[in-house]
């Protein structure tokens, strides 16, 4: 549809009735994506209900939130653990209770394949709907974020990054899917569980609880005791990461420590960039006073030494209720957005108060739009970008703050599982044969980290050209830098 | 000559209902800082109305405060002091849905259309946005009108899904005139609209401007430092020069016969198209005052060329009357100078600083000229406080000792003879020459030497 001799705008959902096909083809992609995954969208969203529940005082509904889970369970999705199970064990002649028959390796690199196949597929289907709308159903045929995704499309650095996200992301929301073993049943109820496993020995399958099972399996440095990565244990189990110093699957642990580390990171940098951004206007827009107060609570909040802060409020706060929500995740994100809205408002007080100095705003004013419109519609779209080239390099800093203080003994409670803990539990080992506790988490960590920045890098060059062609005046300077715990 | 308080009687090109009556408004802006200090006087005591149907011109070097009085008589700025009546209403005190509802009859068109129009709207958004915000019929309306706008102002309705980045400078000025118009206005200041254009485009958005006020009886306040453009489109022109309106009158007069002083200054810096024209050039010396710090008498007195000298001092030679003007500019200059703490050390301890010692200065400025002795003695005078580091004494001293009528007292704009203008010089009393007439013999004796 091209924008030519336009008589009357239509709205959109007649442009759609028009000319449906290309939204029906992408709504049954969709359609199609979502069902191989019900169950977990379900489950997820019954999840989310439970987080909400459990705030409420007195957990006034524990049977729904429990049925909804048992529902969300009972539905069959194509990437769980049972579709693709790889947790079976060797009768002496083949592998019983595993994908196929497979041996539990392939088993489980089969199902972690297919995630990372969907998850792709999703984006890609994500991307195509956006490029449907910009091709059948977008009125302008140009607007300045074509440009914006041109530019990210063309810059190399950022795209690692947005990969590398990607990847620490899927392994965050599958983390369930992707372990091979769960939480419950290898690291919270290790004795409620069995496990069967074949006894060369005694030639013939045997059960045992899991709990006995990790006590045979753990990493600690000594020649027998060590289970490396990308090996099987003595009961048949495979850990491509390794056992940890106790004997858990480090995957499992990594898996679910990536999802507690991103929801605090995303969640701390979503509300200290919300209340930032809304600073920002109206210190930008009404300057003087309001700019003032800011100014000086943000720098007192910023003279105090972040870390000896983070440590203080945590130690303070731990034995009391606060730190029972969520392990203790809740009151992180509390401390985290304390210390951090004065950094993130000071990284885009700059760009704020030079948008506000521009023409339009005195326009939109001279005919007599509201403020706090002006700040919607003519200023937070020019700030957004900075805010999120600043959130984006900071969630690398909130990963390691959050291991820093569980390193510390602080932080998320055990035994949830949590990246700065397994370091610290690994790094007697770290000489060893059983390198691989801390190191893998180490590495894991920094990836993460570059990725976030390089992620911010791409962003900033592609939403401010000039700052890539170096003729950036005063853009360049505000935008430059800017990560750390 | 008659001495008038001008205004009232004043006649216009333009026969009509005055429909913006501007009085002894001022706009000061606070001294930076949690310390006060001076408040910058950009506009300080104006007073003049605007025809129904006219274009007035608005000139002045840049800082006169031509743009803060453009941006105070659209409400972007609250007036310090002083009244505005619009169609008889003051307007500087209403607020609230009164002043959203005023609002709709005045607006204003931007210098840089680089920076006046939002890049992430479309312009058909830009446009509608007035539209939208005064919930102007219903949004189909509003769709057709912007279509509408868009036409007018010379741009074709497919642009309304193109963005501002997408048309050149003078496309963006004429979506920016386009805004303006949406509502319908009666009165559009425009602030230097054309100086940031090609000059091929120039001509083009002026042509523009004119035929909208024809089509749609629109009343302009034509800011602007071209004085070639003013001429060319104003039926009245005022001159500003350090917060203050110096002359204004019809376009016609004040450009063939100037009556102000400043006004034969910043006409004689325009390249003269009629080489058998004698007007010659006049060079002001030094810069404008501070306006922080604006003198107490007339706002040109500081470097007026024809400036009335005290009585006693009447028969002194023009050149050395120049100097001492520069020798109080420089102790002027010198009072208001903040010293660093370096500085101040430099000169406890008796060394160099990066003043100049009195004697140099003097030497400067009287080393080629003859200084009879009763002038002599009191620059000796304020030699001496300046040794003392007493710069303000000095100033004052000079003040009171060369200080004349232009000095002490601020003129009033004063009915000139021969012309319809008003200009602010006590020079147009009786008991003195006109500008005119001094400057001429000025020029007479400088090219004879
Ligand atoms: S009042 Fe005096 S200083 Fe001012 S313009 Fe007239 S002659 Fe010059």
């Amino acid at each position: 549809m091209s924008n030519t001799q336009q008589v009357d705008e239509v709205p959109l959902t007649q442009r759609i009735r028009e000319n449906p096909r290309p939204l029906a083809v992408w709504l049954a992609m969709g359609a199609v994506l979502i069902a191989l995954e019900f169950g977990a969208v379900f489950g997820f969203a019954a999840d989310l209900l439970s987080v909400v529940i459990s705030l409420i005082p007195g957990n006034p509904l524990p049977g729904v939130v429990s049925f909804l889970e048992s529902l969300g369970s009972s539905i069959p999705t194509l990437l769980s653990r049972e579709t693709i199970p790889n947790q079976g064990y060797f009768n002496g002649s083949g592998y019983e209770n595993t994908f196929l028959g497979l041996e539990p390796m392939l088993a489980w690199l089969v199902r972690v394949v297919l995630v990372y196949l969907y998850a792709f597929l999703f984006l890609g289907w994500v991307w195509n709907g956006y490029v449907r709308f910009r091709r059948h159903y977008r009125y302008a045929d140009w607007t300045p974020r074509d440009d914006v995704v041109d530019r990210l499309r063309s810059h190399q650095w950022g795209q690692f990054g947005l990969i590398v996200v990607f990847l620490f992301v899927i392994l965050a929301v599958f983390a369930p899917a992707l372990g091979p073993t769960t939480v419950e049943a290898n690291i919270l109820n290790p004795y409620s569980h069995t496990v069967q496993f074949w006894n060369a020995d005694a030639g013939a399958v045997q059960e045992v609880t899991v709990g006995q099972a990790n006590l045979q399996s753990g990493s600690q440095g000594s020649g027998t005791q060590n289970v490396g990565p990308w090996t099987y244990d003595d009961f048949g189990r495979f850990h491509p990461f390794g056992t940890t110093t106790n004997g858990k699957d480090m995957f499992t642990f990594l898996a679910t420590g990536a999802r507690i580390s991103l929801s605090i990171a995303i969640s701390t940098m979503v509300i200290s960039g919300f209340i930032a951004l809304a600073l920002a206007m109206v210190t930008a827009y009404y300057k003087g006073l309001a700019d003032l107060l800011v100014v000086v609570s943000s720098d007192s909040i910023q003279a105090l030494p972040q870390l000896m802060l983070l440590i203080l409020l945590m130690v303070v706060f731990n034995q009391t209720w606060l730190s029972e929500f969520y392990d203790g995740a809740l009151l992180m994100v509390m401390i985290f957005v304390f210390g951090y809205w004065p950094f993130l408002w000071r990284a885009i007080r700059g760009p704020a108060l030079q948008i506000a100095e521009e023409e339009w705003i005195d326009a939109a004013k001279s005919f007599g739009q509201r403020p706090w419109v002006i700040m919607k519609k003519h200023m937070a779209p020019y700030v957004l970008g900075y805010l999120l080239i600043y959130t984006s390099m900071s969630l690398g800093g909130i990963i390691i703050a959050v291991a820093g203080l569980s390193y510390l003994g602080l932080g998320i409670n055990p035994p949830t599982p949590e990246w700065g803990r397994i370091i610290s539990d690994g790094q007697p080992y770290v000489a060893t044969q059983s390198w691989h506790i801390s190191l893998i988490p180490g590495i894991l960590i920094t990836l993460i980290v570059t990725g976030f920045n390089a992620m911010g890098d791409g962003i900033r060059d592609a939403i401010d050209p000039k700052s890539a062609k170096g003729e950036g005046d005063g853009n360049t300077e505000a935008v430059a830098g800017g990560s750390g715990a | 000559m008659s001495k008038q308080t001008a205004m009232e009687s004043e006649a216009t090109a333009t026969t009509g209902e005055t429909l913006v009556e501007v009085r002894n408004l001022k706009k000061y802006y606070e001294g930076g800082g949690m310390f006060g200090g001076d408040p910058v006087k950009a506009v300080d005591g104006v007073s003049f109305d605007i025809q129904k149907g006219e274009t007035l011109g608005l000139v002045g070097e840049s800082g006169c405060g031509k743009t803060t009085l453009g941006r105070t008589l659209v409400q972007l700025e609250d007036a310090t002091d002083g009244e505005i009546h619009f169609d008889g209403r003051d307007i500087t005190s209403i607020s609230g849905e009164e002043l959203k509802a005023w609002r709709q009859d005045t607006q204003m068109v931007f210098q840089d259309p680089e920076s006046s129009l939002n890049d992430r709207m479309t312009v058909g958004e830009i446009v509608r946005e007035p539209l939208d915000v005064h919930d102007w019929k219903t949004p189909q309306e509003r769709r057709a009108r912007v279509r509408e706008l868009l036409e007018t102002v010379g741009l074709r309705e497919e642009h309304y899904y193109r963005y501002p980045h997408q048309f050149s400078g003078g496309q963006r000025q004429r979506i920016g005139i386009a805004r303006a118009l949406a509502l319908e206005p009666d009165f559009i200041v425009l602030d230097e609209p054309v100086s940031a254009l090609d000059v091929s485009v120039q001509a083009k958005v002026l042509n523009l401007l004119e035929d909208l006020q024809n089509e749609f009886g629109l009343t302009y306040l034509f800011i602007a430092h071209d004085l070639a453009v003013v001429r060319h489109i104003c039926d009245r022109v005022a001159v500003m020069y350090l917060g203050n309106i110096m002359e204004l009158g019809p376009a016609d007069d004040l450009f063939d016969s100037p009556s102000n002083p400043y006004t034969h200054a910043l006409l004689s810096a325009i390249p003269e198209p009629d080489p058998t024209s004698k007007r010659d050039r006049i060079t002001l010396r030094g810069t404008p005052p501070s306006p922080r710090d604006p003198p107490e008498g007339c706002p040109f007195s500081t470097r007026c060329p024809v400036k009335i000298k005290p009585e006693e001092y009447r028969d002194l030679d023009d050149e050395l009357w120049t100097r001492i003007e520069v020798l109080r500019e420089v102790i002027r200059e010198r009072s208001r100078a903040e010293r660093s703490l370096s500085d101040r050390a430099r000169e406890l301890l008796g060394m160099e600083t990066r003043y100049s010692s009195i004697e140099e200065i003097r030497e400067e400025v009287f080393g080629d000229v003859a200084v009879p002795s009763r002038v002599e003695t009191h620059i000796d005078e304020v030699a001496d406080y300046v040794r003392a580091g007493k710069e303000a004494e000095a100033r004052r001293y000079l003040f009171e000792e060369f200080g004349s009528e232009c000095d002490y007292e601020r003129p009033e704009l004063y009915d000139v003879d021969g012309v319809q203008s008003v200009s602010l010089c006590h020079r147009h009393q009786s008991e003195h020459e006109e500008p005119a007439t001094v400057y001429e013999r000025q020029l007479s004796a400088s090219g004879s030497k």
